[in-house]
Parts: C-alpha cells; structure tokens; sequence
C-alpha cells in the first residue's frame, strides 16, 4: 500500500500538472487548484496529528492541574487529567464569569496560565496552518 | 438549475416587472466568480418600449440557501437598506426588486441595477498594483474616505433605516455585535475552539461605550466598493450594516486585515491622510483604544466567518472546495487575535 503522504502528495502533483491545465472552465479549474492546496494541507494534518494529540492533551491537563493549585480557582479547576478542550472552554467562561469575585491578581495569575496554555495549543495548530505550499 | 433555463425565467421576470417592455431579452449574462454569500448575476436586458430601443445592466443577487452569513442578513434586508439610501448621499447601487418566492428561481432573490466600474479584488497582484497606483493618483483614496463620511454622517432616523435596530447607549452596540457572531459560531457545530472561547470572553469584558451612533457598513474596505474612474460609485455587500459605533468601520479601515503587507490602508490610503480627512470631514475624533478593541472584534468575526464557511462544507451543505480550505485559516486569524491580546 502506498503511504497515505506519498499517495497525496500524487494526487497533488496530478491535479497541478494534469488535472488542473486541462480544465478550460475557470470555475472547476479554480476547484482542482483548490484541491491541490488542500490536500497538501491534508497531508501535512496526517503527518501530525499523532505528534500533536498528546501534547495537547497534556498541555490542557497540566493547566488544570496547575488551576487547581490556587486556592480561589480550585473549586473549578479541579486537577482532571482527561480535560479536553470543550472542558477547556468551560473554564475559561467560568474564569470570566467569576472575576470580580476572584479579584484582579488571582484572575490575572489564572488568566495567565490559560494564555499560556493556549500559546502552545496554538503553535501546534499553526504548525499545520502557516506551512501552505 | 442549467443558466439557460435560468436567463429564460429571469427574462420572463423583468418583463412581467416592466410592463412597457415588448421583446425583452437578455444579454452579457455572467455569473460572477467572486463572494460567498449569494449567486450573483450580472446582465444587460434589451427591449423595445413606445418604438424606442431600451437597455438596461442588472445585478441579480440570489439566496441559494447555503450562503455564507444568510441567517446574520437577508436579501430582503439588503434591499430595504438600499432604498432608504436611494434618496442620499451614500453611493450605493439602486435597488429593483426584492422577490422572495423561491419557486421562481430555487430561493430569494434581488435585482439592482449594474453600477459602472468594477470592484477591483485587492488580494490579486494585479488588484495591489490597481490600488498602488491609483493611491499615487490621489483621486481614489480620497474618494474612499468621503463615501465612508458619507455613510457616518447620515441621518440614519431620517432615512428610515431605524428598522436595523437601535442598540442602547453605553456598550449595547459592541456586546450586540458579540451576540451576532456567537450565534453564527454555535450554529456551525464545530470542534471547541479554546483560543476563540477566550478572545469572546475578553471582548464581552472590555467592550467600550459608543460615543456616538451612526449608520455602519460593517465590512468597509477595498473590493467591497466599485470604482469608476478612481472613484468610488457605490459602496456593495449590503449584508451586515448596523446602527452602530461609527468607530465600528474606522477599526476596519485602520486594520491589518484588509492589506495583507501594503503600507496603505486598504490598500489604497495612506493612515495620516485618512485621519485626517476622515475627522475633517465627519468631525469626529478617532478613538484609537476602541478601534483596538473593534479590530479584535474583527479578528473573531473573521474566525466565526471561516469556522461557518468550513462548517458548510464538513456538513455537505456545500461542496465548494474554497469554503474546506477556510478551515486553515481559522488558527492563522485567532494567533492574530491571540497577539493582539499579548499572547
């Protein structure tokens, strides 16, 4: 079997070389580019999701972990090391809801470690995202 | 629906619209490749009325019920919009007729007139060079900040155009805005987005107070207005104009957004001659802290718009490969925002 990369990386070069020149209407030709450009987004996708799916997972438990650790986030935050990114984004509504409770330097300490941790979920996203060919 | 079957029952539509008109046919009928959110026709109709040769260039706008943005705005709306700016000084094309059977053409639709010129794209190369020199010119990049003055000094209550909605004072128009966009996010069953759920969070927190309310295009830039003769003849893509904060369309102007590197503005006006003539001629100050926070609002806006154009696409709704692309550049927009939050 082929390798699904090398297999995409043919398609691509198919539908720039082959696929695409043949087309003389400028709506489907636009599409088989389009295609192109995808597929390579693809590729690159396959290339790392196994890479990325653990750090992100521990990126989002360790942020939960490192919640629970203050005192006024605790009863929120609690250290849950299957947190995924839907729990994620409950947090961080909760973390805004309860604000002027938790007051402004316990909200910034919070507030900080979430940025952090989504700076690095980021970063892996963009690995995919920024690489277009 | 095959066009020729399509250019037939638009045919038959006008003629029944103009009752003068004897041998109405239809001619130049192209579909134009460019925007997601409607089907757009562009065509000459012929015909003879009293003896007298007549033709006419239309714009028809149809609702093929899988656009983009269809449930933030509505064709109907749009042409109420352009009616009441019929009678002003805002350029904007001249609106016909709004039909909203959709047995006539598979959904509703509008038909305005064809304006002369042409909305020039400002992401193609030749669309930068178009724009460069036309800002070396001078004519267009002033003719840019009147048609904007034009719209932020209407008198919107006097227009009519009250029917938009009128926020509150104070910060109603910016958390309305918020709500908009959550509402097109929610309806697009995406994956959860935690950088996107912490820029709407700061946003619902720090959303400033309009000082004012104006009539607002909401997506005022280069390739949404046509030019004629390196000037603008009308301001296009009715579809998200609010009663809001005039600062709302100044953040958009001022944004990195719309000029991918040029220095100028939108790609045609350089930033000191925009303020300038911007405040001399509205006799507003620009407020550049809520023009911040607004080009924040922007960016999530630009998030949900991708995440909803994907989200057609990953449901079926649509099998237009430009909309999947968008997917990748959900995270590239949300590391703007991210930045622009100091993360």
């Amino acid at each position: 079997m082929i390798p699904p990369r090398q297999l995409l990386n043919a398609i691509v070069d198919s539908l720039r070389t082959v696929i695409g020149p043949a087309i003389s209407e400028p709506y489907p030709k636009s599409q088989a580019f389009m295609a192109a450009v995808i597929l390579e987004f693809v590729a690159r996708q396959i290339d790392d999701d196994r890479a990325a799916a653990d750090p992100a997972h521990a990126t989002i438990a360790a942020l939960f972990a490192e919640l629970a650790r203050i005192p006024e986030c605790r009863s929120f935050a609690t250290d849950h090391p299957d947190a995924d990114a839907a729990q994620l984004c409950a947090l961080i509504e909760r973390l805004y809801a309860a604000r002027d409770a938790l007051g402004p330097e316990t909200f910034a300490t919070a507030n900080n470690a979430v940025r952090a941790a989504l700076r690095r979920l980021l970063d892996q996203d963009l690995k995919v995202a920024r690489s277009e060919g | 629906m095959a066009a020729e079957n399509i250019q037939n029952k638009v045919a038959a539509y006008l003629a029944a619209r103009i009752p003068s008109a004897r041998d109405l046919t239809l001619a130049d009928w192209v579909q134009t490749a460019v925007g997601y959110s409607h089907v757009i026709y562009v065509f000459d109709a012929a015909w003879s009325e009293n003896g007298r040769p007549m033709r006419r260039g239309f714009c028809l706008r149809l609702d093929s019920g899988t656009s983009l943005l269809r449930d933030l705005s509505s064709l109907e709306e749009q042409f109420r919009v352009l009616k009441a700016l019929e009678p002003t000084p805002v350029p904007a094309p001249k609106a016909y007729w709004f039909e909203p059977d959709p047995s006539l053409l598979g959904g509703p639709f509008l038909v305005m007139e064809r304006i002369a010129g042409e909305a020039v794209n400002p992401w193609s190369r030749a669309g930068k060079q178009f724009y460069a020199a036309a800002a070396q010119r001078g004519k267009l990049p002033r003719s840019f900040v009147e048609a904007l003055a034009a719209l932020h000094n209407l008198d919107w209550r006097a227009a009519g155009l009250d029917f938009l909605g009128v926020p509150a004072p104070g910060r109603d128009f910016a958390l309305r805005e918020i709500a908009k966009w959550e509402r097109l996010i929610a309806e697009s069953h995406h994956q959860p987005e935690p950088v996107l759920t912490e820029v709407i969070q700061w946003l619902k927190s720090n959303a400033p107070q309009a000082q004012r309310l104006a009539f607002v295009h909401a997506a005022y830039r280069t390739g949404n207005l046509m030019i004629n003769d390196d000037a603008i003849s009308a301001i296009i893509d009715w579809e998200l104009q609010v009663i809001g904060d005039p600062m709302y369309d100044v953040a958009y102007v001022l944004s990195d957004l719309n000029r991918e590197g040029s220095p100028l503005l939108s790609c045609v006006v350089e930033r000191d001659f925009f303020i300038d003539y911007y405040q001399k001629l509205t006799g507003l100050t620009i407020d550049f802290e809520a023009c911040r926070y607004y080009q924040i609002l922007y960016m999530m806006r630009t998030a949900a718009f991708w995440i909803s154009a994907s989200g057609l696409f990953a449901e079926g709704r649509s099998r237009d490969l430009r909309l999947a692309r968008t997917t990748f550049s959900v995270p590239v927009v949300l590391d703007m925002a991210a930045r622009a939050l100091g993360f």
